[in-house]
C-alpha cells in the first residue's frame, strides 16, 4: 500500500477538481457570513444556505465597485479548487450579484465584462464590409420568415448577389453548436464576403444561443466579416457586440449588406453627366483653339496682303519710271522693223526702201527707209531742239 | 470591352475615367476615346443592375451531414 504525502493529495484533489468543467464555471446563490477583508483588499467570506456553507475569496482585482455585506442573498459566479496551503475547499468569485435579478443577465453581464474585457468587442477589430460583395454566407433558420425577408431585400436592392444559405436551428439546445458549425461551413466555402448571422425576435431564453461564449468566439474567429441581426432593435446580445457590424434587425442588416441600386443608378447617371460635360468642355476648348488659330492666320494673311500691295504700289511707280512710254513722251520714238518687228537700233538692221513703225507717245505712224548715214554726228545735226 | 467585367470593376473604371476626362490635358482623340469608353462602362453597369436575378443555394447544416454519413454508414453495415 502507497502512503502519499499531504502535499500529494491536496494537489491531487486540486487537479481533480480543477479538471471538472461544471466546478470550472458555475453560479452558487446563498447567504453572505463571515465577512473579512485582508490588507491586500481581498474579501473572504462564507457561502451558506440552511443545509451548507462554502468558503469563498473574491480577489482585490475582481472587486470592481462591490459593496458586499453580511446577512445579504446573493448569487456568485466563480471555480471551484483548494487552496493547497491550508487544504480547504474554495471557491473562487469573480462576480457578485444580489439575488433575485435573473440568472440570464447575470450571466450575460458577466460574459459581456469579459469578452470586452479579452478585447473581443475593440472598435479597432471590427472589419469594413465589402462595398460590392458577391457571395454573402447567411446563418439562420432554413424555415421561418427571417432568410425570405433576407434574400427580399437584398434581391430587390442589389440583386448581384449570390445569398448562401447556411441552415441551423437558432434556439433550443443545439442552436450553438449549429450556429458555430454553420458558420465554419461558410469560411470555408471560397469566395464568401460576408456572413448574415440573423434571427427573429423572442424572448432572452429564445434568442440566448446568441449570448454563449463558443458563439461570441465563432464569431470573432470567422475569416470573413460578419453583420448581426438579432431580434429586434431593443434586443442586445453578445453576438452583436462580437459581430462587426450590428444591425437592429435581420431585415436591417440584409440592408446593410447591400448597396442600394436606385443609389447605384443616381451614381452611374451622374458619372455619365460628367463624362459628357468633361468631353464637351474638352471639346470647346480644341473649338476655341481653333478659333483663335483661324483669327490670328486670317489676321496674319490680311497683314501680308497690305504689305504686298504697298510693295506693289512702289514697284508699280518704279515701273512706270522705267517704262519706254515715259522716254516717247519727252519726244523719242521706237523704231520697228514692219516685217519682223525687230526694234532697230543700228543702221545695219535696215535697208533703202524698208518698211518700218515708228512708235511715239500716242500712237505710231509708218515710214520707209530713204537713206542711212553712219555716225553720231550725222543724227545730231537733225535733233528737235536744234531745228530752227 | 470585356463583358465579363464585374460591376464593381467596371463602376470602378468608369470613375476612373471620369477624374482623368474632368483632369484634362489630353488629346482629342483621347478624350473621345475615354469618353466612349465611358458611356460604354455606364451602359453596362446598367445592363448587369437590370439583368441580375438574386441566387439562392442552401448548403447542408451539420446535422443534415451527420444524418447522411450515418445513413451511409448503415448502408455499408
Amino acid at each position: 500500500m502507497r502512503i502519499y504525502s499531504v502535499a500529494e493529495v491536496t494537489r491531487y484533489l486540486r487537479e481533480l477538481l480543477e479538471a471538472d468543467s461544471m466546478l470550472a464555471d458555475l453560479w452558487i446563490s446563498g447567504e453572505v457570513s463571515n465577512l473579512s477583508e485582508s490588507a491586500a483588499g481581498h474579501l473572504y467570506f462564507t457561502l451558506k444556505d440552511e443545509a451548507s456553507q462554502l468558503r469563498c475569496v473574491l480577489f482585490h482585482r475582481a472587486r470592481l465597485a462591490l459593496t458586499l455585506e453580511s446577512g445579504t442573498a446573493v448569487v456568485a459566479h466563480g471555480r471551484i479548487s483548494i487552496y493547497e496551503v491550508s487544504g480547504t475547499l474554495q471557491f473562487y468569485v469573480d462576480l457578485v450579484q444580489p439575488e433575485g435579478v435573473g440568472m440570464l443577465h447575470l450571466e450575460f453581464e458577466r460574459l459581456k465584462a469579459k469578452l470586452a474585457d479579452e478585447g473581443l468587442f475593440e472598435p479597432a477589430r471590427k472589419r469594413p464590409l465589402p462595398p460590392f460583395p458577391e457571395r454573402i454566407g447567411v446563418v439562420t433558420s432554413p424555415t421561418g420568415a427571417v432568410f425570405h425577408d433576407i434574400a427580399n431585400i437584398v434581391g430587390r436592392r442589389y440583386p448581384l448577389v449570390e445569398l448562401v444559405l447556411s441552415p441551423t436551428p437558432v434556439q433550443g439546445d443545439s442552436a450553438a453548436e449549429g450556429i458555430i458549425q454553420a458558420l465554419d461551413t461558410l469560411n470555408n466555402i471560397e469566395g464568401i464576403d460576408l456572413v448574415i448571422l440573423a434571427r427573429g425576435g423572442g424572448s432572452l431564453e429564445e434568442l440566448w444561443a446568441f449570448n454563449e461564449e463558443k458563439v461570441a468566439r465563432a464569431i470573432y474567429a470567422s475569416r470573413v466579416p460578419v453583420i448581426s441581426g438579432v431580434g429586434h432593435d431593443t434586443d442586445f446580445t453578445i453576438a452583436d457586440f462580437v459581430a462587426d457590424v450590428r444591425a437592429p434587425t435581420p431585415s436591417a442588416a440584409a440592408e446593410l449588406a447591400v448597396p442600394h441600386r436606385a443609389e447605384l443608378e443616381g451614381r452611374i447617371q451622374s458619372h455619365r453627366k460628367a463624362l459628357a460635360a468633361a468631353l464637351s468642355g474638352d471639346l470647346d476648348r480644341h473649338r476655341q483653339r481653333i478659333d483663335e488659330l483661324t483669327r490670328s492666320a486670317s489676321m496674319h494673311l490680311r497683314n501680308f496682303m497690305i504689305i504686298s500691295r504697298e510693295k506693289l504700289g512702289s514697284r508699280e511707280t518704279e515701273l512706270a519710271s522705267l517704262s519706254p512710254l515715259a522716254t516717247l513722251g519727252r519726244g523719242y520714238a521706237l523704231v520697228q522693223h514692219s516685217a519682223t518687228g525687230e526694234v532697230v537700233s543700228r543702221i545695219a538692221q535696215v535697208e533703202r526702201g524698208d518698211a518700218i513703225d515708228i512708235k511715239v507717245s500716242d500712237g505710231q505712224f509708218v515710214g520707209r527707209v530713204t537713206g542711212s548715214k553712219k555716225g553720231l554726228q550725222a543724227w545730231m545735226n537733225g535733233f528737235p531742239s536744234k531745228k530752227r | 470591352m470585356d463583358e465579363r467585367l464585374s460591376f464593381e470593376e467596371a463602376l470602378g473604371r468608369l470613375e476612373n475615367i471620369v477624374q482623368r476626362l474632368e483632369a484634362g490635358g489630353l488629346t482629342l482623340e483621347e478624350a473621345i476615346a475615354l469618353f466612349e469608353e465611358g458611356m460604354g462602362l455606364a451602359k453596362i453597369c446598367n445592363e448587369r443592375l437590370d439583368a441580375a436575378e438574386l441566387k439562392i443555394s442552401q448548403l447542408q447544416s451539420a446535422l443534415e451531414q451527420k444524418l447522411e454519413s450515418e445513413g451511409e454508414a448503415l448502408d455499408k453495415s
